[in-house]
């Protein structure tokens, strides 16, 4: 059997916190690209690990404006331009009657931005992906905490790295093949 | 960590800061109470409908906190515990409001045309309305209703929390059998109550969600109220050692929550009003849109609404005291300028700030604030029996 290339070095955890502090060791000795996963969100942790801010806020903010300019517009073309009515002798163009399907095109198209954007930012569905390899990783799920530093990071290097991990008071340290 | 805490109720109490708000407070009160006393007898047609405007404002963050207070008791959750203290210190100034209500009786004549003679004499719908319904003895008869039933909420809820302070064997079931009728009496009474209050002002004028309107506004000064006493507490011990940014994160969604639950109530009656533009309905906007009220709707508009609304839509901008309190500051200023928008016009076609208008708040204002620390400081800021509340003094997660 050939060698598969390593994805990266895993430390199982037994409770929350000492994910949390080796979370932050791992952090405070200079590795930048690291995960971690629990069974349940642990506040602080994405902060621990180096996770500042991604895009999906902007990329909702960005749908949710143009489903309202474009709610708007759409209103105003119907009732002013297109096929303009008059209805109870009010002026073509009234801004209120327009609010609603405004409000409900900016909350239609943050929220369609919201799921899509996250999925394509997080990259699921994901029918593959290394850390599964680790047959101990299914509990990850259910009562262990996982730390896992890739391959990729600069000062990755697979006996170093196992050795760090070592230190961190894990309940098992284990290489993922890619 | 240990597994264990040793908190001595005394590290709870609330820092020293509080007993010199509540004398400052209590002198400006005070002094703006003589103010307003003069008011009353001087100028009463101008007194009376600031001072009513004042009333509804403080009662709103009265009522506000009793009723997130309920809320927490359904809900639990660590964004309630961590002000749990201060609601219920705000909810026990009730006494106070209900003896400031009297002022508001003796305003009947000149705050309300169906208490008026010459207004009722050119009125025969008026008449059959007055007769049946808003009439001096209803009006007051309703008003002890009010009172009764919120001063009894607020009297079991204040009283179980007192007792669940010296141990942990109390349950806490007889909290939520309270608290779960308790909001629905409340929607209920607070609807009544914004009726008989403010819009019998204009006693010919109904829109059927002004007291809903009257709901989205008290909750909004509740926790907005809660916000700026957070901020002064959490710089000193103990609630800097419990107050974490995920619960004023918590704290500022539902403070954009309910800033866009008050925009849609408002909202919503502007649009059916305007599309039906019936002569029953219209002249009440018309009213606030003219003589330069129209300057205080949009500002409404945008210091209401738009502008809290964009800023607190940023996640950072709501995880900390630093921001939210200068948003929360304005709201409870815009929510004392949408009463007033609502209130004044009926006695004022044009534009008008009278002495009255700044006094009233400050007076029942320094007044409250006095209470509100008296009783804050009676009692430790955080229920230590209460269910989890160890947890929030504990480091996260161990």
């Amino acid at each position: 059997m050939s060698q598969l290339p390593i994805y990266g070095m895993m430390a199982e955890f037994d409770t929350p916190q000492r994910l949390m502090d080796a979370a932050h060791h791992t952090s405070a000795a200079g590795y930048r690209k690291i995960d971690a996963y629990s069974p349940f969100p642990i506040e602080g942790l994405a902060e621990a690990i180096g996770f500042e801010s991604n895009a999906v806020p902007l990329v909702v903010l960005i749908a949710g404006i143009v489903g309202g300019v474009t709610g708007y517009v759409m209103q105003y073309w119907m009732a002013a331009v297109s096929y303009p009515l008059n209805i109870s002798g009010k002026p073509y163009h009234s801004w209120p009657s327009f609010i609603i399907v405004t409000f409900e095109m900016t909350i239609l198209f943050a929220g369609v931005a919201a799921v899509l954007g996250m999925l394509a930012l997080n990259g699921l569905p994901m029918p593959y992906h290394p850390v599964f390899n680790v047959p101990r990783f299914a509990f990850a799920s259910k009562d262990r905490f996982f730390l896992i530093v890739f391959a990729s990071d600069p000062k990755y290097d697979a006996s170093s790295t196992r050795n760090f991990l070592e230190t961190l008071d894990p309940r098992a340290v284990m290489e993922v093949p890619s | 960590m240990s597994a264990t805490l040793h908190i001595n109720q005394s590290e709870l109490a609330a820092p020293p800061v509080m007993a010199t708000l509540g004398q400052r407070s209590l002198v400006i009160g005070l002094v703006f109470v003589v103010v307003c006393a003069f008011g009353a007898f001087t100028s009463p047609h101008t007194f009376y409908s600031a001072y009513l405007t004042a009333y509804m404002d403080w009662l709103g963050v009265t009522l506000g906190c009793m009723v997130i207070l309920m809320l927490q008791h359904m809900t639990g959750g660590a964004w309630g515990l961590v002000i749990r203290r201060v609601m219920e210190a705000a909810v026990g100034t009730l006494p106070l409001m209900a003896v400031l209500f009297i002022p508001v009786v003796l305003g009947i004549p000149y705050l309300y045309a169906w208490a008026q003679p010459q207004a009722l004499a050119k009125d025969v719908p008026l008449q059959q309305i007055a007769h049946s319904y808003l009439n001096a003895g209803g009006f007051v008869t309703r008003a002890v209703i009010y009172f009764a039933l919120w001063g009894a909420i607020a009297f079991f809820l204040l009283r179980w929390s007192a007792e669940q302070d010296t141990s942990s064997q109390h349950s806490t079931l007889r909290f939520r059998v309270v608290s779960g009728p308790g909001i629905l009496i409340y929607a209920l009474t607070i609807s009544f109550a914004s009726v008989d209050w403010v819009m019998s002002l204009q006693a010919r004028w109904v829109s059927t969600i002004y007291g809903m309107m009257f709901i989205a506004g008290q909750v909004l000064a509740g926790f907005c109220f809660v916000v700026v006493m957070e901020t002064i507490l959490s710089k000193r011990k103990p609630m800097s050692e419990y107050l974490h940014p995920k619960e004023i994160h918590d704290h500022g969604k539902l403070i954009l929550a309910f800033v866009m639950v008050w925009a849609y109530f408002n909202f919503s009656q502007w649009l059916i009003i305007w599309n039906g533009n019936l002569p029953d309905e219209i002249p009440w906007y018309l009213r606030r849109l003219n003589g330069g009220w129209a300057a205080v709707g949009l500002a409404l508009v945008i210091f209401h609404f738009v502008a809290p609304f964009v800023m607190l839509l940023g996640r950072q901008f709501k995880r900390r005291t630093r921001t939210m309190v200068w948003i929360a500051a304005m709201l409870l200023v815009m929510r004392y300028v949408d009463l007033w928008w609502n209130i004044e016009p009926v006695f004022s076609p044009t534009i008008r700030v009278t002495l009255w208008t700044i006094a009233c708040p400050l007076a029942i204002g320094g007044i409250w604030l006095w209470l509100f620390a008296r009783n804050l400081r009676q009692r430790p800021l955080l229920p230590l029996y209460a269910p989890h509340v160890r947890e929030l003094l504990e480091p996260a997660h161990e």
